[in-house]
């Protein structure tokens, strides 16, 4: 189900649930586009000589599939913000999940706030944030 | 009654919750906890009065404090003017015995949080400084743990003999309640909350999926 304006949003209401795309292959397009081609992002055991657990997804491409989610729920909405804490690495080729849910909302203004959280398949918070979009009235 | 023991509003600098949607949230999820208690990091909010936001929706809103010592974070429970006076809440550097020893003058509670984490948790810092002197309680059960890091507080608190309390950590509003702490009777106040854990009737629980 999808949302088009405010008036059908309801407070603690949970978005559809988004498994983004943390593949290899999908992280090397990603990294390609955005000029990120280092190897910590596109080489896992680069990645691993460098200290980390993997090669890392780019946290911009992260902050790309919380608003994805979002539009997948309200392809209307207006994204003004989408405030990130990351907690933990997104290592690239683990399954994560992105769960969100609808935390204010101001009818007049079309506002919503929305948690974000991106978990792994232990269900452990990697990132968390929040997005404040406007709807139409 | 069940208290989360450790959640941050957005008087923290990593926070992102309004406590009035804390509120709702508990409300509209059916949270089974009966308040919380805001653990702002390294200050104390001492501005700010939430009497109303708990008659308005009947949940207990508690005030207390993270602060930064060498052995990681610390909650510091029942903080009074006189304690804020007896050192610097902001510092990132409080040595942890003079945090234990401000908490014991002035009638507080110091209980390090996390400590089952790299870094910020007590346990990590064991071998390079040893058993502390003064803990008596550490959080056993915290909402944002990763990994392993329960299990590592839990197995500290039993080989040396401490107490458990529950907290989520919750920075975001959805994350409220994902653990807390049971107590026989009623809290209705800082002062009666540092009663309860002086008297050391209490258990963690943790209402994370699987683990309810």
């Amino acid at each position: 189900m999808t949302i088009s304006k405010i008036s059908e949003v309801e407070f603690g209401e949970t978005l559809p649930a988004f498994q983004p795309d943390t593949t290899m292959p999908n992280v090397r397009r990603f990294a390609k586009a955005a000029g990120w081609e280092g190897g910590r992002f596109t080489d896992h055991d680069h990645a691993r000589k460098e200290g980390l657990p993997g090669a890392l997804v780019p946290g911009i491409m992260s902050q790309g599939f919380l608003s994805a989610m979002i539009h997948h729920w309200a392809p209307a909405a207006q994204i003004k913000n989408v405030d990130t804490v990351f907690r933990a690495p997104v290592i690239v080729d683990q399954v994560y999940s992105i769960s969100g849910v609808v935390t204010d909302i101001d009818l007049d203004s079309g506002r919503v706030e929305i948690d974000l959280t991106v978990t792994n398949e232990a269900n452990e918070t990697r990132v968390f944030g929040t997005a404040k979009v406007l709807l139409p009235i | 009654m069940i208290l989360d023991l450790h959640a941050h509003s957005i008087k923290s600098d990593d926070g992102r919750a309004k406590v009035q949607n804390y509120c709702q949230w508990i409300k509209a999820r059916s949270i089974p906890i009966d308040g919380f208690v805001l653990t702002e990091h390294r200050q104390f909010d001492n501005e700010s009065d939430y009497s109303d936001l708990a008659a308005e929706f009947g949940v207990t809103i508690l005030k207390a404090s993270e602060v930064e010592t060498e052995y990681g974070h610390v909650l510091v429970f029942g903080v009074t003017p006189a304690l804020q006076a007896s050192f610097d809440f902001g510092s990132i550097n409080l040595a942890l015995k003079d945090v234990i020893k401000a908490c014991n003058a002035h009638g507080a509670v110091a209980a390090p949080c996390h400590p089952g984490r790299k870094r910020v948790g007590m346990s990590a810092h064991l071998e390079e400084y040893g058993v502390p002197q003064g803990v008596r309680i550490v959080e056993v059960f915290n909402g944002g743990s990763r990994d392993n890091e329960d299990e590592v507080a839990q197995r500290m608190a039993t080989d040396l003999g401490y107490l458990g309390i529950g907290g989520s950590d919750a920075h975001i509003v959805s994350h409220i309640g994902r653990c807390a702490t049971r107590f026989p009777g009623s809290i209705h106040n800082e002062a009666e909350l540092v009663a309860a854990l002086k008297a050391e009737q209490f258990e963690a629980v943790t209402f994370r999926e699987g683990e309810a």
